[in-house]
């Protein structure tokens, strides 16, 4: 079994805000083998962006608190990290793309002050002038005959503006990288943009450049919040070519998060389904599409209009997502449940286990009656 | 409209040609507020031992007698010639003082900024960095509580306790006036223009305190100002693209978070401008600094009214072009911005 | 009203039912107070510290005249008569004085505490003052803005005076305005009263035309909704969370600037207690007798204090944006152009 690159086990957080308390997330594991695409699916609402910020230790802690759990990447414990070596997870460890592609750039600097500073921190780390946590190569290369010339003007990202030569020199050194990332996701002629500011560009193009700047630092695991929710649909579809493109030629390991239960079926590998805050049913996208074994899964793929036309016996969705503040207990989704059973209202949620019936232990279900599921439909 | 440098001239231009109607108004406001309310200044310009003759002599020579209008008029053309005027007791012409004493005022003030900035501005970012623990609470109180010290207590207190005990001058801005006088009427940058490195370091010390006691209240504001747009900062997404880059918690804030909340910051300094240079009356009077707020005090209370409205209009002008200069300041900050 | 209570008033509506549902109403409304207030300590320091502020300044003012009326003599609430001349020369804090006494033997804390209600009324005063003409008056420049009509006129006049006025710096203008009409409490209040309007216009006219131009308000009017309705339904309405904020951090700088009037020596006679002229009389006692400047200093700081204290957490309570808005206001006629390009290209 090869070691994964993300192993996220029992994850809980909560948030305390005024009213109460939120439990965003409650017993999430998620696991990320090498290469792999895992999409995230669920409602607004559901944590799925909790999950994603939880990763690389992005939660504003408070109002955020991580109760339980134990995330390991690459072999490190995240959450025993201390507070100023998280800098040494992020960028060559894990990047990340968020859903807002107006507010994700900074608006003060150019892309390419923006981009180059991706690129300075990656070459620092790879020169071994400044320390990093995981000492061993990238698992896998970028191609694109991307030699990293140590020593040479590598100097410290807070210096953008430096008096004249050094300024010069810093720039060719990163520039050659910043249009290779930039033609990477296929901006034609990335030398008219470098002196732009994010405002003078469209939505499109702005993700386009957060997804080049997340690649330069080549991540290990590359975390995308909803990174096309924000774009209109022609533009939507392009980013996500490109980004269909882009794990062929990456390969890196990708958490691809969306409540668009097509895209995920387009882009993933493997899926898991956050409800209120708990994953209910993980496995091959395929297989949890086509034979979802939780009722929750089953009603939501229903929803979708021409992707599922399967009028098995169970109802469309009723009634409305808990409030995270007093989710119900036992099985959380019990309220909704069309296959619900008395003892679904006190039991403990269960926990995800291999669905019953199949052999292959990759495919998960939090429900009780995951055989049932298969059966009525 | 655009943010080319010609398009800044015309922005600045265009600033300065609005400022001239309300210089006009701030000399009409100043020159009857002053000549209606005091009923006969001859009685203090011709001294306190003034015989009636004496006295009507001198109403004569300054046009007193005549319709408010008229004498208007007549003030608005010698000062449109250049012509400022001068004390009505002694003489001193009204644009030497000032021009004397200007140079050190901008001293004072510039002097205060440095050191709002240099403290003021990170303490926010620090409040905002751990909001709602234990440092933001301390810097909170911090500031509020510089801005509820009045300025003058502050300078009292500085000028008459805290000065003497650790050996810091209190009055003026050299402890020996030296014999020469630089161009710049600045005392740091005269002495450093004669290269005088004793009398440098004189300036400076005198320097320290005045700056601080200027300084005390718009260091709070400062301190607010940086805290509170920090707070709406760094929720931002690009804040955490910045943090998910790999870079560490110092080139995140400074370089990221604060170069955009230092947009309002900016603004609100600029604004600030006029509180900053009412506090030199106070301060420039209590250390005895040869600026224009000491000139401006002794003119109010002495009634030099051609003295008081000089100085209202210097800093009048001094305010409007504070202003200009934080709106320049600000588009040159925030590329958003065209001119315009 | 919760629903629970409507059924509980159907079936007995009881005097004491009733009092029972206005009472979690009152609740309701005042929660995010009470949140506030317990989130924050230093709100709710400088809440307890307006209201105790207050109260002593009510009393000491009216208890003399009210025990006139009554009892035929005026009862002091301070502990000597703030211009009572005695025999307690120089006399460091004690028992007997609680802040001490000066030269002349007059105790310090009588003064401080009879100088309270003349400082807090001319703060809460001259705000007052200025938040009507100034709001009044911004808020004509900011509804009735269109070019070529009367009202275009009117508020183009209103913004180029208020344009004059805020190039003032105000201390120096009611240092000159005061120094002219001669020493005294009248003129120095007349003088911060005629400069301390303009910033309420500024900020008034901003918040307008910031809310003008809203959605929601655009909506109303194109549905024929009466201009007189939507100035009360919604300009109004927004427009009182952001002043009575400033108005509140505005108490203190008023008091501030008063008393620096005062210190200058143009201001309150010597022989009224008003903490910034005892500060000018004491100046030079620093250092050998302190509490007499210090007591009237620690008065305005306390004061100032406990309204900044308390406008800062309103702003949390009342309108979390209030800032911003303020920034905007203050800025919207000095910001050099829009911000562009904020939506999608
Ligand atoms: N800063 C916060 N403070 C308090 N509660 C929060 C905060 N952020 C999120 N929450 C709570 O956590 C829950 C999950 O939020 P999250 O952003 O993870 O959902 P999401 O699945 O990403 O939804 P969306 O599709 O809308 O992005 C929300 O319901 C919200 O109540
Ligand atoms: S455990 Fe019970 S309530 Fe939950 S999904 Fe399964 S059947 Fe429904
Ligand atoms: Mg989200």
């Amino acid at each position: 079994m090869v070691e994964p690159v993300l192993d996220v086990q029992d994850l809980s957080v909560e948030y305390e805000a005024g009213a109460g308390t939120f439990h965003a997330l409650t017993g999430v594991s998620v696991r990320l083998d090498p290469g792999r695409v895992v999409g995230i699916v669920g409602e607004t609402g559901s944590g799925k962006s909790t999950l994603a910020h939880a990763i690389p230790r992005l939660l504003p802690e408070p109002p955020a608190r991580i109760v339980s759990g134990k995330i390991s990447f690459r072999g490190v414990d995240v959450l025993d990290l201390p507070k100023w070596k998280l800098p040494l997870l992020r960028g060559t460890g894990i990047g990340m793309i968020f859903q807002e592609p107006i507010n994700s750039l900074n608006p003060a600097y150019r892309i390419f002050d923006q981009v180059a500073e991706a690129v300075a921190v990656r070459k620092l780390r790879d020169a071994g002038e400044s320390p990093t946590l995981f000492p061993a190569p990238e698992p896998h290369d970028y191609s694109k005959g991307m030699v990293v010339k140590s020593g040479e003007a590598l100097l410290h990202p807070i210096a953008t503006k430096l008096p004249g030569r050094r300024r010069r020199a810093r720039r060719e050194a990163l520039m050659q990288d910043v249009l290779d990332y930039l033609r990477l996701v296929r901006i034609n002629d990335p030398e008219t943009i470098l002196d732009l500011y994010p405002h003078e560009l469209s939505g499109g193009m702005r993700q386009r450049i957060m997804i080049a700047m997340a690649l330069s630092a080549k991540p290990s695991l590359l975390i995308a919040d909803e990174p096309t929710s924000a774009l209109d649909i022609t533009i939507q579809a392009q980013v996500l070519t490109l980004m269909k493109e882009l794990m062929e030629e990456v390969q890196t390991s990708i958490l691809f998060i969306s409540h668009d239960l097509g895209i995920i079926a387009e882009m993933a590998d493997e899926v898991g389904v956050l409800y209120a805050g708990h994953l209910v049913e993980f496995g091959p996208v395929e297989e949890v599409f086509a034979n979802p074994r939780h009722p929750y899964t089953k009603l939501l793929l229903r929803s979708v209009p021409a992707q599922y036309k399967d009028d098995g016996p169970l109802p469309a969705l009723s009634g409305s997502v808990p409030s995270l503040a007093n989710v119900p207990p036992g099985c959380p989704f019990h309220p909704r449940c069309p296959l619900m059973r008395d003892a679904c209202k006190t039991n403990p949620g269960p926990l995800l286990e291999p669905v019953k019936g199949i052999s292959a232990r990759t495919h998960l279900s939090a429900c009780y009656y995951s055989d049932e599921v298969a059966r009525k439909a | 409209m655009g943010r080319n440098k010609s398009d800044l001239i015309v922005f600045v231009g265009k600033r300065l040609l609005q400022l001239l109607p309300v210089v006009l108004g701030v000399i009409v406001i100043t020159f009857f507020f002053t000549h209606v309310a005091v009923q006969n200044p001859c009685a203090v310009w011709a001294g306190a031992h003034a015989t009636a003759d004496q006295v009507q002599a001198c109403i004569l020579r300054f046009g007193l007698n005549r319709p408010l209008t008229d004498q208007f008029w007549r003030y608005l053309t010698t000062l449109l010639s250049g012509d400022w005027g001068a004390n009505p007791r002694g003489g001193v012409p009204v644009l030497l003082s000032i021009s004397s004493a200007f140079p050190a005022t901008l001293e004072l003030v510039l002097a205060s900024l440095f050191i709002m900035t240099v403290i003021g501005i990170p303490l926010g970012v620090v409040a905002a960095n751990g909001a709602g623990r234990w440092a933001d609470h301390l810097v909170r109180v911090f500031y509020l509580s510089g801005w509820a010290t009045p300025t003058y207590l502050g300078a009292v207190v500085l000028a008459i306790a805290v000065g003497p005990a650790i050996g810091l001058p209190t009055k003026g801005d050299f402890t020996t006036k030296p014999p020469f006088y630089g161009p710049t009427h600045m005392s740091v940058l005269d002495a450093l223009w004669a290269l005088d490195f004793p009398a440098v370091g004189d300036a400076l010390l005198h320097l320290v305190l005045p700056a601080s006691a200027l300084a005390l209240l718009n260091l709070g504001i400062a301190t607010r100002m940086t805290r509170t747009s920090m707070l709406e900062v760094l929720p931002l997404d690009f804040v955490k693209t910045a943090r998910m880059k790999g870079l560490s918690d110092f080139v995140v804030l400074y370089k990221h978070a604060l170069r955009n909340s230092l947009i309002s910051t900016v603004t609100i300094l600029g604004i600030t401008a006029g509180v900053l240079l009412s506090g030199t009356v106070v301060i420039e009077t209590i250390f005895q600094w040869p600026g224009i707020g000491a000139y401006a005090y002794d003119a109010i209370t002495g009634y030099n009214f051609p003295g008081t409205i000089a100085v209202v209009i210097v800093f009048a002008v001094a305010v409007v072009i504070s202003n200009l200069l934080s709106d320049v300041l600000y588009g040159i900050l925030d590329p958003r911005v065209e001119w315009r | 009203m919760a629903s629970a209570t409507d059924s509980e008033l159907g079936v007995d509506a009881t005097p004491w039912t009733l009092l029972r549902g206005k009472a979690s109403h009152l609740r309701e409304i005042l929660r995010p107070f009470i949140r506030v207030l317990r989130a924050n300590p230093l709100t709710l320091i400088g809440f307890i510290l307006v209201v105790i502020i207050s109260t002593t300044a009510l009393l000491v003012a009216i208890v003399p005249v009210i025990s006139q009326v009554v009892l035929g003599h005026p009862v002091l609430l301070t502990p000597y008569d703030p211009n009572g001349i005695s025999t307690d020369y120089s006399q460091a804090p004690s028992l007997k004085h609680l802040l001490g006494t000066d030269k002349l033997g007059l105790d310090i804390f009588s003064r401080v505490l009879a100088a309270l209600p003349l400082d807090l009324a001319i703060g809460v005063g001259i705000a007052g003052f200025a938040l009507l003409l100034g709001g009044g008056l911004g808020l004509v420049a900011g509804y009735w803005d269109k070019p070529r009509t009367l009202g275009g006129v009117i508020s183009a006049v209103i913004l180029r005076v208020t344009d004059v006025f805020l190039a003032f710096p105000s201390l120096v203008l009611a240092l000159a305005i005061a120094a002219s009409l001669g020493r005294g409490t009248g003129p120095s209040i007349l003088a911060v009263l005629l400069t301390w309007w303009p910033y309420y216009v500024r900020l008034t006219r901003g918040e307008v035309l910031a809310v003008k131009h809203r959605p929601y308000v655009v909506a109303a009017r194109a549905a024929g909704v009466s201009e007189v309705r939507i100035l009360f339904r919604h300009v109004l309405r927004n427009l009182i969370e952001p002043l009575l904020v400033y108005y509140t951090l505005d108490i203190g700088t008023v008091i501030i600037t008063f008393s620096t009037i005062s210190f200058v020596g143009i201001g309150v006679p010597l022989d009224v207690s008003e903490w910034g002229t005892m500060v000018e009389a004491y100046e030079q006692l620093l250092l050998t007798h302190p509490w007499t400047v210090l007591a009237p200093g620690a008065a305005i700081f306390i004061t100032v204090l406990a309204f900044s204290l308390f406008g800062d957490g309103l702003r949390d309570i009342l309108d979390p944006r209030s800032r911003r808005t303020l920034v905007q206001a203050v800025a919207a006629t000095t910001l050099p152009g829009q911000v562009a390009g904020a939506a999608e290209a």
